[in-house]
């Protein structure tokens, strides 16, 4: 407190200046003395200090060292996923309210400790209010209580890793782990240098409140190396990822292969639009710009979104409350250089700027700055630039807020103030976020779930929709473990298919030649070639379409084109054109049939009933099509939140060879009314009654482009749909390289994947047949992504 | 100080644009009451910065020569001169900015701050204080007489009837008056929040107010149910922020009724400073309407200079 000896009450008094803040970090410091400033791994319940292992030192915002943290060797990376195994052994035995009661307890240890959490926190700079983790635990423990009479038949991982990057945010980190935990999975984290600290402690915690031992491990340092080295461990069965993209992508490409599924949350540094309409509370919406877009350590970079008709309005009063805020400190050494370039480029670009006073020639520190009239093709607004920078552009309608603010490839939330509640709604819907925060800015609660749209992650944390994350249904297989294939990436799917030109010796009985269906048309394929299918005996049964790129682009395009509007169609609607779907088919089922019949050698009774199933799958989907809504999660705030399942958009799907009928039917049902477009890829080993059903789907009144099928190599079509950006979610059957491949691929751009193995699937196709309701809701949510909508009032 | 606000002009179109948002305007609330950690000369400077705001005040059916010189005596020397001299205040003026009294007590309390040698303004509550329901005649005339008998401030009551049915045309020509009436002393519009319904409304008739020719805007009289709090003073600051930002007139704040802390005090200061900046956290554009919070800043200048906390005897009585 340099100074506060000079300043006599006179020149306060003058001035009235504010005081200097202290932040108190004594209670962080003596935990840390007592661990002898050296922290250990947590390994099996308790801290240890393998001899020999590398060490790096935390600091602290000025850059002096706070502590020491093990780097995690190979031997403590297979000590602990063992240790965890064990640990999910003796945890997921226990009965739901022990593992309730246990997550209550932490409750008071966070509570007793709050104190030096939260100057751990602030000493890693990622500041994280102890409530938040209280109400995190007391939200899960409700859910851990309740996992198996709300979700019977389904069942927890095993070992789940939790990998963070170091710039992700404690809250963050505990929004995976506590649900993993209260779900019954053991977890080994490996938290990030901004996290480490008080991960380390809650470790502790946890285990003082009753936690057995070897459920929650915590392995430090070096997250990139680490994560991999873990989820190759063969008891890892599922990496869920928080974090800045680039890690994500990373970890992606060294996990591809391994056969475990893994999720990104991409929670730091997404753009977000912070939008102004005029019918907004002016005042309080520029008091949210001041409170949340200058911040040392932003998560998201908002871009300001101000409508025309009060852009001087708005500008005016940021000017106003911006006058008296001091320069921010940039995080890295090398930012200044960055900002500067950031703010010199918007100036060329025409932008003007609010700043309280002039940045100082050099140094780490900037004012926070508004630049006002960018286009959005500037850089900054395009890619989040360090420091206190705020892009601000203008629109003129409503419509075009709305498009301005979802002109950018991620998808994580936005801010939007207005008093119109139709408006409020209506732009709401249509932003693609996962979180809109109506008259509010980064309202975070369990209860909401979070699901990054777009660039900004492929799951969903919080809520209840967060919890099948962490689940999977008692019956399902998971995916087989391997050790990945050396696959040539970019040559994968390009080998040169089996086409052959059909030779007609005898016209008599020359093999049907199919068309494949694009766009609502029956069309050849684009590189006008065919392959030979094969009837069980060997014989060639008929010809059909050798569907490449080019036919799945214009799938694509044809479904792009229908897609937004069957979204928008009411669920009733979508359910009625499903039961058209469901009549046609059922006017063709002896064709439907008999084509079963040719191309699996099944006998026409089996067939017929894999046709009867295939109807009853389409009226299940067109009855649930209104069923599977969300809800209005309670939060412990006022006002009123909404949890909505929205289509994803274009969904790949690689058809599986079991059930050839069924199983594209159901797939297609699910997907087809929940909203999405599909794109599918028949099993190349039994294409025909999906070639048939095309029939079916021309006299249906499902609009065309809704559903393509396109033929041809599975490695090759496969290649095409992981390579379209527009797509937003493949859903595979196949072998384990295609599935090595879409892992590696499917991380930039981002994509759900829904990965299966089929290789080792011997059931014969019985799984289509009877499907357990676990399993069912697990496809319906497959085909959604959630997005929640939070409107405060007083 | 600077030009009194003209007024302008009644903007209806500008008054029903107006939109409110009530939660976001709480959150802010809470957030400038967590905003102020200052801690020992901050404290004490920022106290005294407090005591130079407040108009020192007594409002009741009792009150007689007697009480209002002894409330004349205290604004004079609100802070007893040896905790000033510790910290080097005792030649800096710190006064009260004002005493406030009933019409009729105007001449007493002018009488006997002249006596003292104090130019310390005198200001009166008027227009029917506290509920406004006389008539205008009879509120204009009160106007005058309290002008008559020295007053340099006066704080009227706005009619309530009219904002709440929403006759705006009707206050802002009610209000046009009682400045008319006033003259060249300073005029302080009480909007009685507490009975205005809702935020938008308080907003509105701080526009209307201002509009008129308000320098002061003042939440309450102290005798409705709902006096000075946090969030209508976001609303009403707002307002005259907007109102600034639209004219260049600054316009005063003064909220009254209920405050009684120091602590509270220190809120005001910061909500002031944090919305509209530092000019308005001096006497010509903020005041403190308060009667019992003097008493209480100086037991906490009294802690600062000396460490223990004091008993009420230990201060001299208002």
């Amino acid at each position: 407190m340099a100074g506060s000896t000079t300043k006599t009450v006179y020149d306060i008094f003058q001035s009235m200046e504010y005081g200097p803040t202290s932040s108190s970090r004594t209670t962080a410091q003596a935990w840390l003395e007592h661990q002898s400033g050296a922290l250990g791994l947590f390994i099996d319940g308790r801290f240890v200090q393998p001899a020999g292992r590398q060490t790096c030192s935390v600091t602290d915002s000025s850059g002096s060292s706070l502590c020491t943290i093990v780097c995690a060797a190979d031997e403590d990376v297979s000590l602990s996923v063992s240790s965890g195994a064990s640990g999910f052994k003796a945890w997921n035995a226990l009965d739901c309210h022990v593992r309730a009661k246990i997550l209550l307890k932490l409750v008071s240890g966070v509570q007793r400790h709050g104190q030096c959490l939260s100057e751990l926190c602030d000493l890693a700079q990622s500041p994280c209010p102890p409530s938040a983790l209280v109400r995190l635990l007391q939200y899960y423990s409700g859910w851990a209580q309740l996992r198996d009479s709300l979700l019977p038949d389904w069942t927890p991982h095993g070992v789940v890793a939790v990998v963070v990057s170091d710039d992700c945010s404690l809250y963050s980190l505990m929004l995976k782990v506590i649900p993993a935990l209260a779900m019954g999975n053991a977890a080994v984290v490996i938290p990030g240098v901004g996290t480490a600290l008080p991960a380390l402690l809650l470790a502790q915690l946890f285990v003082e409140a009753g936690l057995p031992a070897g459920v929650l491990n915590v392995l430090t340092c070096k997250v990139l190396s680490l994560a991999p080295k873990v989820a190759q461990n063969p008891h890892i069965s599922y990496v869920t990822y928080s974090g800045n993209k680039k890690n994500g992508e990373m970890l992606c490409r060294a996990t591809a292969g391994l056969g475990v599924p893994i999720s990104l949350s991409v929670s730091v540094g997404a753009t977000c639009p912070f939008i102004i309409f005029e019918s907004a509370d002016m005042d309080s919406a520029v008091d949210g710009v001041i409170e949340t877009a200058f911040k040392k350590k932003k998560e998201c970079q908002w871009i300001l979104c101000v409508q025309e008709s009060v852009l001087d309005n708005v500008v005016a009063r940021l000017k106003v409350r911006m006058a008296g805020m001091k320069s921010v400190p940039l995080l890295a050494e090398g930012d200044r250089g960055l900002v500067d370039a950031a703010v010199q480029e918007a100036q060329q670009q025409g932008a003007t700027l609010i700043q309280p006073c002039a940045p100082p020639p050099f140094g780490t520190s900037y004012p926070p700055t508004v630049l006002c009239g960018v286009a959005p093709s500037c850089s900054c607004v395009v890619t989040p630039n360090p420091g206190p920078l705020l892009p601000l552009l203008s629109f003129r309608s409503h419509g075009e807020g709305v498009t301005l603010g979802n002109h950018s490839p991620h998808g994580q939330a936005a801010s939007l103030w207005t008093e119109d509640i139709t408006l409020a709604l209506e732009a709401a819907k249509s932003l693609a976020v996962g979180c809109v925060w109506v008259n509010s800015h980064s309202v975070l609660d369990p209860a909401l779930p979070l699901s990054g749209h777009k660039e900004s992650g492929n799951c969903t944390d919080g809520g209840k929709e967060g919890l099948f994350q962490f689940l999977q249904p008692s019956s399902s297989p998971s995916l087989p473990r391997s050790s990945p294939s050396s696959l040539d990436y970019a040559k994968f799917g390009t080998a040169a298919s089996s086409a052959i030109i059909p030779l007609g010796s005898d016209s008599s009985s020359y093999p049907h030649c199919y068309l494949q269906y694009v766009g609502g048309k029956q069309c050849k394929s684009e590189s006008g070639s065919s392959v030979s299918v094969l009837a069980p005996g060997g014989a060639v049964l008929a010809y059909c379409p050798d569907g490449g790129r080019k036919d799945v682009r214009n799938a694509v395009e044809a479904a792009i084109k229908v897609q937004p509007s069957w979204m928008k169609k009411t669920p009733p609607e979508r359910a009625q054109s499903l039961f058209s779907l469901a009549n046609a088919l059922e006017l063709k089922r002896l064709d439907m049939a008999t084509s079963i019949q040719s191309q699996t050698g099944l006998s026409l009774e089996k067939a017929n009933e894999e046709v009867e199933l295939s109807i009853s799958q389409l009226c299940d989907w067109a009855a649930r099509c209104d069923k599977e809504r969300g809800g209005a999660p309670s939060l412990p705030l006022s006002g009123s939140a909404l949890s909505i399942p929205e289509a994803l958009g274009v969904v790949g799907v690689v058809l599986p060879d079991s059930s050839p009928l069924l199983s594209m039917v159901s797939l297609l049902a699910v997907a087809v009314a929940m909203g999405n477009a599909v794109v599918m890829v028949p099993s190349p080993k039994y294409p025909l009654p999906a070639l048939e059903f095309i029939q079916v789907l021309q006299t249906s009144d499902l609009p065309g482009g809704v559903v393509s099928i396109i033929t041809g190599g599975r490695d090759q079509l496969t290649q095409a749909l992981a390579n379209h950006s527009v797509i937003k979610a493949i859903w595979y059957w196949g072998n384990m390289e295609g599935c090595q491949y879409l892992q590696h691929t499917c991380s930039s751009p981002l994509k759900n994947l829904w990965l299966h193995c089929q290789e080792e699937v011997t059931d014969g196709g019985g799984a289509w047949s009877q499907l357990p309701l676990s399993l069912l809701e697990e496809m319906w949510r497959q085909a959604v992504q959630w997005k929640s909508i939070w409107i405060p009032t007083a | 100080m600077s030009a009194r606000n003209p007024g302008m002009p009644l903007d209806l179109e500008w008054v029903s644009k107006v939109r409110v948002n009530t939660q976001a305007v709480l959150k802010r609330a809470q957030q400038v009451q967590g905003r102020n950690k200052n801690k020992k000369q901050w404290q004490a400077a920022w106290l005294l910065r407090a005591v130079t705001c407040i108009d020192l005040t007594t409002l009741a059916g009792d009150d007689t020569p007697g009480n209002v010189h002894r409330l004349c005596m205290k604004a004079g020397r609100p802070i007893r001169s040896d905790l000033l001299q510790s910290m080097e205040m005792h030649d800096k003026g710190v006064t009260t900015a004002a005493v406030c009294v009933y019409p009729s007590r105007v001449a007493d309390a002018v009488k006997f701050l002249k006596a003292a040698n104090s130019s310390l303004p005198v200001a009166s509550v008027a227009t029917g204080f506290p509920a406004g329901q006389t008539p205008l005649k009879t509120r204009l005339e009160e106007v005058r007489l309290a002008v008559e008998d020295g007053a340099m401030e006066i704080d009227i009551v706005i009619n309530r009837t009219l904002a709440l049915t929403g006759q705006w045309q009707a206050m802002y020509d009610e209000i046009r008056q009682f400045r008319d009436a006033c003259g060249d002393a300073h005029m302080k519009s009480i909007l009685a929040i507490g009975e205005l319904g809702t935020y938008t409304n308080v907003y509105k008739a701080s526009l209307v107010a201002m509009m008129a020719g308000s320098d002061f805007i003042k939440t309450s009289t102290g005798k409705e149910s709902v006096n000075a709090t946090y969030p209508v003073a976001i609303v009403m600051v707002r307002a005259i922020r907007d109102y600034f930002l639209r004219t260049g007139h600054k316009v005063g704040f003064k909220p009254a009724g209920g405050i009684r802390t120091a602590k509270e005090s220190l809120v005001w200061l910061t909500l002031m400073k944090e919305e509209l900046g530092d000019e308005w956290l001096s006497a010509h554009l903020f005041r403190l309407g308060a009667s019992s919070l003097l008493a209480d800043i100086e037991r906490q200048i009294y802690h600062y200079v000396t460490g223990h906390y004091a008993a009420y005897h230990d201060m001299p009585m208002a």
